[in-house]
Parts: C-alpha cells; sequence; structure tokens
C-alpha cells in the first residue's frame, strides 16, 4: 500500500517523488544514491524472493555454497534430512563470517574465531570445552542458532526470503508462474545447473541490471546491433540482415510484482526449419520441428505432462525467451541460430547482487535438461559461455554500459535526469492468448520495466 | 565426457624443463612478448594468425577453498572462456568488423605483462609447454580505476617455420570474483 510522503530523503525530496507515475519517469538519483540504497536493503531485499542458486549445486547432505541475500552472506546448505537451509553467515557470538570459502561439504560449519559451531540446518551445536559453558546461562542454545531465512524450490531453484510472513512464492509470481512454468516446471528431472556460477564484479547499481532484465526489448537494437552485422541473426544465420527488429515483435508480459517476459515470435525460425508456414502446423509439429531450448526431441512427451495445452500453445508460438523475476534476476531460454541452419537452446540465470550503491556483483548459472544428452549439454555450455556471462558477446556490452550510469546519476544536474518508460503499448493481448496477466503484443515497449519500477516504488514507500 | 577432459587426453606428455637462456626458450620469451605486443596495440587480426586451427583457449573459474581442497579451486565445468579456433575468430571479427562491439570501442588501454616464464619440452618434438605469469592492466574511459588481471597461462606453443603457433592457453586467473566488468579482451 501507497503511504505519501512516507520517507523523506535528507535533501528533504520526499522518497515517493522518485517515480512519477504520470509522466512513466525515474529520477537518476536512483541509481547511486546511498540513502536509497540503504532503504533498498530493507525494503526490497528484506521482503522480496531472492535467487539464491539451484539445487543441483548441493546434492548431498552436507554440500553448501556461500551467496548473498542482499548485502547479507548467506549459508545455502542441504542438511541431513534432505532439506535445503539458507542460514545468516553471521557468527552469533561475535560477528565473524562462519564460512570463508565458497563452497564444500560439512555437517558441522565450525567458526574459526571462537569455535562456535552449527549444523547445516543452523542450529547452534556448542563451544569448545562445552563443561565451560562458552555461550553462557543467559540464552538457551535453541536462541544460538543462525538466523533462518525463509526457502523454497521452485523447479530446483532456490529461492529464500527475510520475509517470513509474507507471501508465499507462489503468490510472489502470481499470474506470472503460468508462464515460468514453461521454463522451470515442463519436464520430468528439471534442470541443472553445469558447474557453479560465473561471478564478476560490474561497477554500477543494481537497479541498472534489474530494470534491463525486466524485458528491455529496445536496448537489444542498438546495444547488440553486432549480433544483424557479423552474429548469429546476420545474413548467414537467420537469414536477416544488421536490423534487428523482426526480433523485437512478439508479446510482452508483465506483472504487478515487476516480474517480466519477453514472448518472441518463433514463426519465422520454425518456417525455415520445417520449410512450412507454421499457422499450417499442429502444436506437436511445431515442438517437433524446434524442441523448446535445452530439450531434444525424445523429451517432447514429457511436456504434456507437466503443462497444460494453452501452455503449449504459447511455448510453440510466442514462448518467453528472455526476461525477469523482481528485484535482481534475468532468466535467458533463447534459440540461438546456427551457422549450418539449426538452432541451439541456451537455458542462464543471472542474479545481480547489490555490493553497494555503485557496484553489482554479476552471478551467471548455465543449466540444461538434467535428462538431456552429454553432448547437447557440452554444446549449450560452450556456446553459453561464449554469449553470455563474463566474455559473452552479447552480455560484455550491457556490462560495459551499466557503469556509466551511477557516474551520470552523481551529477548536480544529472541527478535530477529521469530515465524514461514512455513507449506505452496501445495493443493489449493478441485474440485467443490464453495466459494470464497484464499482456501486450506487437513490436516491444517500456509497460514491462515501467511495471518494475512501480514495485519498485510500491516497495520503497510501504509502510514498515 | 566434457571438452575440457577431451584437450587433456590430446594433450603431450610434458618433460624436462628447458634452460633460461636456451635458444629455443629465448624464442618463445620472443614470440609471448610480441604477443602481448600484438594484443596491446590491437593488431587483432595479426594475432589471430598466430593461433593454430586445434586451438584450445579456456579460462577456468575459481573457487575460495580451504588449503586441503586446492585441487577443486580450479573450475573446468562452467569458465569464463570456452572456445576454439573458430569462436575466438568470431570474436575478432565482432571486435574488428562491426561498429557496434561497444564493450571495447573504445578499447581498453591494456598492458600485458608476461614473465617467470618455463618452458619444457614435450614427447613431440615440434611442442613446447610454456608456463608463464600474466598481469594485466585495463584502463577505460575516464574511469579512474585501473582494473587488474592477474594469471597464470598454461600454453602449448607448436613450432611453425621460423616462429610457433598458439595450441592450447589455459589462462589460472588468481581472482574467484573478477574484478573487471567483462572479458571482452584476450588474455
Amino acid at each position: 500500500m501507497l503511504t505519501k510522503a512516507s520517507y523523506t530523503l535528507a535533501d528533504g525530496t520526499p522518497l515517493s517523488d522518485l517515480v512519477r507515475v504520470p509522466t512513466r519517469e525515474v529520477q537518476m538519483r536512483a541509481l547511486s544514491d546511498p540513502e536509497i540504497y540503504q532503504l533498498e536493503m530493507d525494503r526490497v531485499f528484506g521482503k522480496t524472493w531472492l535467487l539464491l542458486g539451484h539445487e543441483s549445486e548441493v546434492p548431498n547432505s552436507g554440500d553448501f555454497v556461500v551467496r548473498d541475500m542482499g548485502s547479507d552472506s548467506v549459508i545455502v546448505a542441504r542438511a541431513k534430512d534432505g532439506n535445503i537451509h539458507v542460514s545468516l553467515n553471521v557468527c552469533p557470538h561475535r560477528g565473524m563470517r562462519i564460512s570463508t570459502v565458497d563452497a564444500g561439504n560439512t555437517q558441522i560449519h565450525k567458526c574459526i574465531y571462537h569455535g562456535w559451531a552449527f549444523k547445516p540446518s543452523g542450529e547452534f551445536i556448542g563451544a569448545p570445552v562445552e563443561k565451560e559453558c562458552m555461550h553462557g546461562k543467559m540464552m538457551p542454545k535453541e536462541e544460538l542458532g543462525l538466523p533462518q531465512a525463509r526457502v523454497t524450490l521452485y523447479g530446483g531453484i532456490i529461492f529464500a526470503t527475510w520475509d517470513l510472513e509474507g507471501p508465499s512464492f507462489e503468490e510472489f509470481l502470481g499470474d506470472a508462474k503460468w508462464y515460468f512454468d514453461t521454463l522451470f516446471e515442463r519436464s520430468d528431472k528439471g534442470l541443472e545447473v553445469l558447474g557453479p556460477p560465473q561471478r564478476l564484479i560490474v561497477r554500477a547499481n543494481w537497479k541498472a541490471a534489474g530494470e534491463q532484465s525486466a524485458a528491455d526489448g529496445y536496448h537489444t537494437l542498438t546495444l547488440h546491433r553486432w549480433l544483424g552485422e557479423v552474429g548469429n541473426y546476420s545474413k548467414s544465420g537467420d537469414g536477416g540482415s544488421a536490423d534487428l527488429s523482426p526480433e523485437m515483435y512478439g508479446v510482452e508480459v508483465s506483472s504487478p510484482h515487476g516480474h517480466a517476459l519477453r514472448c518472441i515470435d518463433l514463426g519465422r525460425k520454425i518456417k525455415k526449419l520445417s520449410g512450412l508456414d507454421p499457422a499450417e502446423l499442429t502444436v506437436d509439429q511445431k515442438l517437433e520441428a524446434l524442441p523448446p531450448p535445452g530439450m531434444t526431441r525424445e523429451m517432447l512427451p514429457q511436456l504434456r505432462k507437466h503443462l497444460s495445452e494453452e501452455q503449449l500453445e504459447v511455448m510453440v508460438s510466442m514462448p518467453p525467451q528472455v526476461g525477469g523475476i523482481f528485484p535482481n534476476v534475468l532468466f535467458a531460454f533463447v534459440y540461438i541460430p546456427q551457422a549450418d541452419g539449426s538452432v541451439l537452446g541456451l537455458t542462464l540465470l543471472h542474479a545481480y547482487v547489490p555490493k553497494g550503491p555503485d557496484q553489482l556483483e554479476f552471478v551467471n548459472w548455465v543449466l540444461a535438461e538434467k535428462d538431456a544428452p552429454q553432448e547437447l549439454k557440452d554444446r549449450m555450455l560452450m556456446q553459453s559461455i561464449q554469449l553470455f556471462g563474463t566474455s559473452g558477446m552479447v552480455e560484455q556490452d550491457d556490462s560495459d554500459t551499466w557503469p556509466h550510469m551511477p557516474l551520470a546519476a552523481k551529477g548536480a544536474r544529472g541527478r535530477r535526469s529521469t530515465l524514461k518508460y514512455q513507449a506505452v503499448y496501445e495493443t493489449g493481448a493478441p485474440a485467443g492468448w490464453p495466459g494470464p496477466g497484464i499482456v501486450n503484443e506487437g513490436f516491444t515497449k517500456d509497460d514491462t520495466q515501467w511495471h518494475w519500477w512501480l514495485y519498485w516504488n510500491e516497495l520503497m514507500n510501504a509502510k514498515a | 565426457m566434457s571438452a575440457a577432459q577431451q584437450v587433456a587426453e590430446n594433450a603431450p606428455v610434458i618433460g624436462n624443463p628447458i634452460p633460461v637462456g636456451a635458444e629455443v626458450y629465448n624464442r618463445i620469451v620472443g614470440f609471448l612478448y610480441q604477443e602481448a605486443t600484438l594484443l596491446d596495440t590491437i593488431r587483432l587480426k595479426e594475432w589471430g594468425a598466430t593461433l593454430a586451427p586445434d586451438l584450445v583457449y579456456t579460462v577456468p573459474l575459481r573457487q575460495t577453498r580451504p588449503m586441503s581442497q586446492q585441487a577443486q579451486s580450479v573450475i573446468r565445468t562452467v569458465q569464463h572462456y570456452h572456445d576454439n579456433y573458430r569462436s575466438i575468430m568470431g570474436r575478432i571479427m565482432r571486435l574488428t568488423e562491426t561498429r557496434s562491439a561497444w564493450a571495447e570501442d573504445p578499447p581498453s588501454r591494456t598492458r600485458r605483462m608476461v614473465s617467470n616464464v618455463q618452458v619444457f619440452a614435450t614427447d613431440r618434438p615440434d611442442e613446447f609447454a610454456v608456463v608463464s605469469y600474466l598481469l594485466l592492466t585495463r584502463s577505460r574511459f575516464d574511469f579512474p580505476d585501473m582494473d587488474v588481471i592477474s594469471g597464470e597461462r598454461n600454453d602449448l606453443l607448436r613450432v611453425d617455420g621460423e616462429g610457433f603457433k598458439l595450441g592450447r592457453r589455459e589462462v589460472i586467473l588468481d581472482q574467484a570474483v573478477l574484478g573487471t566488468p567483462n572479458l571482452a579482451i584476450f588474455l
């Protein structure tokens, strides 16, 4: 619920003035202001479900990885009962980080400072020299465990939140779940990671990456223009040209919770692969011509066990290919044209972890269907690395762009400049579109990103 | 079997070290210096001409692990680079033949300091295993921060006429979280 002027920034600006709803503008200072950043850590990262990894990273009892929830380090560990626990990585004794490594396996997480020890579930085991009771007698052992985040697994993806009483993950996804299920809940065995994530620091505010992930279509035309010049969408690739605009048509779905999906028209690819007019083809013929990213034709029968006929229709005509889960997740389930005329699907997830007002950590997981043959996983892995993440020819341009924005947002004039989201859909959903949510068709627009900012605004101005 | 494992199986057996100052040692150091010059002066097509068609070019991830698990600190599943000759030439084409390779346009100012060179004979008379340290500084725009990338190169150099071709390069970086916004540059 919005409460006007719920908070006033140090210079007297009401927090609720940062997002100007009537003209769809956002004040640039939001991309660098330390005061706004501090508020976000509680109001956004303390309230939403955050991506921490995939359960295939911690398959066995005792396996753990160390990740971040906003500005807090957490231990993501599988306990003896098989459940995954997310514990604050701060010793309740004297504040030392308990785990100082990235990953491993242990049944006892022991702080190296004074030796307090914890189970993978976060429960306090004890301190050295038990009979001398280092932890004192004022608090029972039960109260000295590591603070626990609330955890959920969705398609094996680990999400957690500090908001113990807030909306369930399902409520958080809302209508967008119908679409996300076509990516993450479509097969018998589900996805797995192909290895630990790439990690790198970008000197930019997390929102530069977060709002772009909310399905910024336009930037592709200019920032990623090379794809049409010599890349996978050039004449040798997709029968296209330097003009990437045909890829900008489709359906965009947004959500009151800031989630966004760009559902890009597959018609031209299916026509090229099958030699037939997609309008004349059944759902099964289209799936056969171009299986979803990461799936083989042999796996196609699995789809009907998990998804509805309406979901399959979307998957074969306008599948979600890129987009975001609020606040800081990007998904890419993309169909990459290959030099030999075939198509290779890639499945990736990114988290843009806030590391201060002017810094983010880019975390990139490369995924594949567990059931997929090794040969396909190997090809997906190589091409994912070549196009996305650290050295990826697509995303290296993104990570080079964002660092300019916090600098611009520090200028006395620049900070009062605005980000504009004024390209507004006037179309609505295509006739007969079977999916829920805020749906618009046609050439990409700004609506999905605007809805991302509206939810940010709602959280930032919510009553504590 | 992953591509990286296949490479390991095709790799030659590494033999004796070649002394510092030996004729072939000096020629290899010269090759590495010349290569650094080509990359630092952005003569990427000339650099491409020094690559062997069976090139495998990889940059593993690093993880912070306890002393007892150092073998697991180098990750060769997901990596930062996982390339072959064809894909590296594709990267060069993007950087040199488009007007929109923004990650390196305007280009970074770089210095590749190559040192601690060790050369080993292999069971193939025309191939040498070369270990060297790389300290790469990268400056972009008017940003005050200088990105520093440090690591160890493990190369396989193959005699090619008077010079060499790069057949294999694996760069073991020192950072678990890279401090540069991308690897749009070659290591």
